[in-house]
């Protein structure tokens, strides 16, 4: 945990990663851009629903559109991604150092039971 | 491919006491926050039952942040779960008495979206990998340093 105030932008991150259809978009538009239309294709689904998958990607940062063409493709966002993925990293110190500190203050209380 | 972390520990204390410091405000605060931040213990909220609120606010040069989670189980002293609000995340903590003094607690972590667990996990993230790694070599110099 860096703890930034990019601690709540990882959550949403974090939310919006734990859907399929949205991972299975990511995974789509980490080769290359694509339009909404494009992205569609795969799934039994609506435009609208499919706008609304990215809406919340684009929420949380992971997902970007172009603004200059009228069909205003979707990219990744590599920053966000690396957040995502640094995530695993992150929690694995937080929980070793925690684990550390508990260690360290059961030492303490049993210190202070014997004396 | 699991969707799960696991972290385990043996401490050299008995169980009711290790479960006493994962459960009480006052003993969270000592060492709940990660290096370089601070849980106040005004910031901290247990309602030590199904249902009630588990809450953390850890203060750092930085920022804060507030996990705000529900208890889905609660055993004394031996084990304690919880799901994270804003990402589904669901811990458990796991105390085994070992019976000679010591007490494993094995912390366990489900519902990790795939894309967060490895960059491996995901065939499609394969492609960002290099630019990804130079980020997070940059992203680890500058939270160690």
């Amino acid at each position: 945990m860096t703890l930034t105030v990019d601690d709540e932008r990882l959550d949403a991150m974090f939310a919006a990663l734990a859907d399929r259809t949205r991972r299975d978009i990511v995974t789509r538009l980490s080769r290359g851009e694509a339009t909404v239309t494009e992205l569609a294709e795969p799934f039994a689904m609506s435009l609208q629903a499919v706008s609304q998958h990215i809406r919340v990607l684009e929420r949380c940062g992971l997902v970007s559109r172009g603004r200059h063409r009228q069909t205003r493709p979707c990219r990744l966002e590599p920053r966000a991604l690396e957040a995502a993925v640094s995530w695993i990293e992150e929690n694995r110190r937080v929980w070793t150092e925690r684990m550390d500190r508990l260690e360290t203050r059961l030492a303490e209380l049993q210190g202070e039971q014997r004396g | 491919m699991t969707d799960e972390l696991v972290y385990t520990r043996v401490f050299r204390a008995p169980r009711e006491l290790v479960w006493r410091c994962l459960t009480e405000p006052a003993e969270l605060a000592q060492f709940w926050g990660p290096r370089g931040v601070t849980t106040p213990i005004d910031g901290i909220v247990v309602e030590l039952r199904i249902g009630g609120r588990f809450e953390t606010l850890m203060v750092g040069e930085q920022g804060s942040h507030r996990m705000v989670a529900t208890f889905t189980e609660v055993v004394p002293p031996e084990r304690l779960a919880w799901v994270e609000t804003a990402t589904g995340l669901r811990t458990a903590g796991t105390l085994t008495d070992l019976g000679d003094g010591g007490t494993e607690v094995v912390i366990h972590q489900r519902n990790v979206p795939e894309p967060m667990r490895s960059p491996e996990a995901g065939a499609g993230f394969r492609t960002s990998l290099d630019k990804l790694e130079q980020h997070l070599r940059r992203l680890t110099e500058r939270t160690s340093s």
